[in-house]
């Protein structure tokens, strides 16, 4: 090790003063141990810079994509689900509808239990047929941003799910607000037969701010009726 | 008579002239600074708002008459210093796995045999810069962003000197590790 070992990284960098350049240049020129460790120092430097733009690129791109498809995904995600749901649901409704086939078929138990098994193995098999040392990687390292989607669209699922039925059946499950008004509060006493009322249809919109009040009038004989919920 | 004669246009004028300058700054340093904030680990949205912090204390800066001497290590500096202050996961952009989003990134610039190439020097690389201490990630990051080793000192707060032997020291840490 020479005593320029320790500047090539500064003198790569452009960092050296005018004289120390010329003389690291002038060693570089007869010593190709430095060349060498010159070379790897570039490539490891090039590495990095490169590896800094694509992680850089990569996390643009994913903060560029565009919202639709976060909210396919989790449409896809709500399907899968309903799904998921039915396949759960259904075979569960058909045994407990069909129970007495269930005592012919048990001798053919062993009989079903193997494609199972089979079934089972395969799985490992595909994972296997991939086991070479770059292969074995890919489903790891592409498994986890997969996982992380999923995770995202199921929590965009799992906050739409309460909020949309509960924003779809807000406006029905509200009770309606009925006002009974007597007549002589509005009129002056004589104006309107007595026994009538008013009901007032308020409207309130979604800051809370009253929208629309319209008056219905009702006859005596038809006031419990309308007061009724 | 010309409007910058007035004189009330004339710190007009000069907010302008030091305006288009920030903007100019702004043009020039705005992907290096994200860039430097996204390898440090935050994503997309925390680096957009701590460069727009960082900008808006430049022209906070210019508009007090403050030193526009160093102003690119000064960019940086706050940046880092707005990235300390919001960050969680610190480092996290290096301590993750290689995400699958860098790796699509190579298979679609290159062909696949240098793809494969690429992912393992990536690996190889990811591995070593954990062993990185966190003062050479970040010089090395800075250096990749195009600034000086005095730059970086001011950034870090570290000597120019320390600042060469820190970067002499991970490049080679790299290399070693790497086996590029």
């Amino acid at each position: 090790m020479c005593e320029f070992c320790g500047k090539l990284v500064a003198w790569l960098d452009r960092e050296l003063g005018e004289n120390d350049a010329a003389a690291m240049e002038r060693h570089l020129a007869g010593c190709a141990e430095c060349r060498e460790r010159l070379a790897a120092y570039e490539q490891a430097s090039t590495v990095f810079d490169a590896y800094c733009e694509a992680a850089f690129a990569a996390e643009a791109r994913r903060a560029s994509k565009p919202r639709w498809v976060v909210a396919a995904c989790a449409a896809g995600a709500i399907a899968a689900a309903a799904a998921l749901a039915l396949i759960l649901i259904l075979p569960r409704a058909r045994v407990a509808e069909t129970p007495r086939p269930a005592a012919p078929q048990a001798p053919q138990a062993g009989g079903t239990a193997a494609p199972q098994v089979a079934a089972h193995t395969e799985v490992p098999r595909t994972v296997r047929s991939t086991d070479t040392a770059l292969e074995a990687t890919r489903p790891s390292a592409l498994a986890a941003p997969t996982r992380r989607l999923q995770h995202n669209a199921s929590n965009l699922a799992a906050s739409a799910a309460p909020t949309s039925p509960a924003r779809a059946s807000a406006i029905p499950s509200e009770p309606p607000i009925e006002i009974a008004i007597p007549a002589d509060a509005m009129f002056p006493p004589g104006a309107v037969p007595p026994g009538m009322t008013f009901t007032a249809d308020l409207t309130i919109s979604a800051e809370g701010s009253p929208e629309r009040l319209r008056l219905h009038p009702r006859l005596a004989g038809f006031e419990r009726r309308a007061n009724q919920p | 008579m010309s409007g910058e004669t007035l004189p009330l246009a004339l710190p007009l004028s000069r907010l302008a002239t030091r305006t288009r300058e920030a903007t100019n700054l702004y043009r020039e340093l705005r992907k290096p600074l994200l860039r430097y904030l996204v390898c440090l680990g935050l994503n997309a949205d925390e680096a957009q708002d701590a460069v727009q912090d960082a900008f808006l204390s430049l022209q906070r800066h210019l508009a007090a008459g403050g030193s526009q001497e160093n102003i690119r290590s000064w960019l940086f500096r706050v940046a880092h210093n707005g990235a300390r202050n919001r960050q969680t996961s610190y480092q996290r952009r290096f301590g993750a796995p290689l995400d699958a989003e860098v790796e699509s990134s190579l298979v679609n610039q290159i062909t696949p045999e240098h793809a494969v190439l690429e992912k393992e020097k990536f690996r190889r690389l990811r591995n070593a810069v954990r062993l990185l201490t966190e003062s050479e990630r970040e010089c090395l990051l800075l250096r990749a962003g195009g600034l000086r080793y005095r730059e970086i000192g001011e950034v870090l707060g570290m000597a120019t000197s320390t600042v060469g032997d820190t970067v002499e020291r991970a490049i080679k840490k790299l290399a070693e590790k790497c086996h590029v």
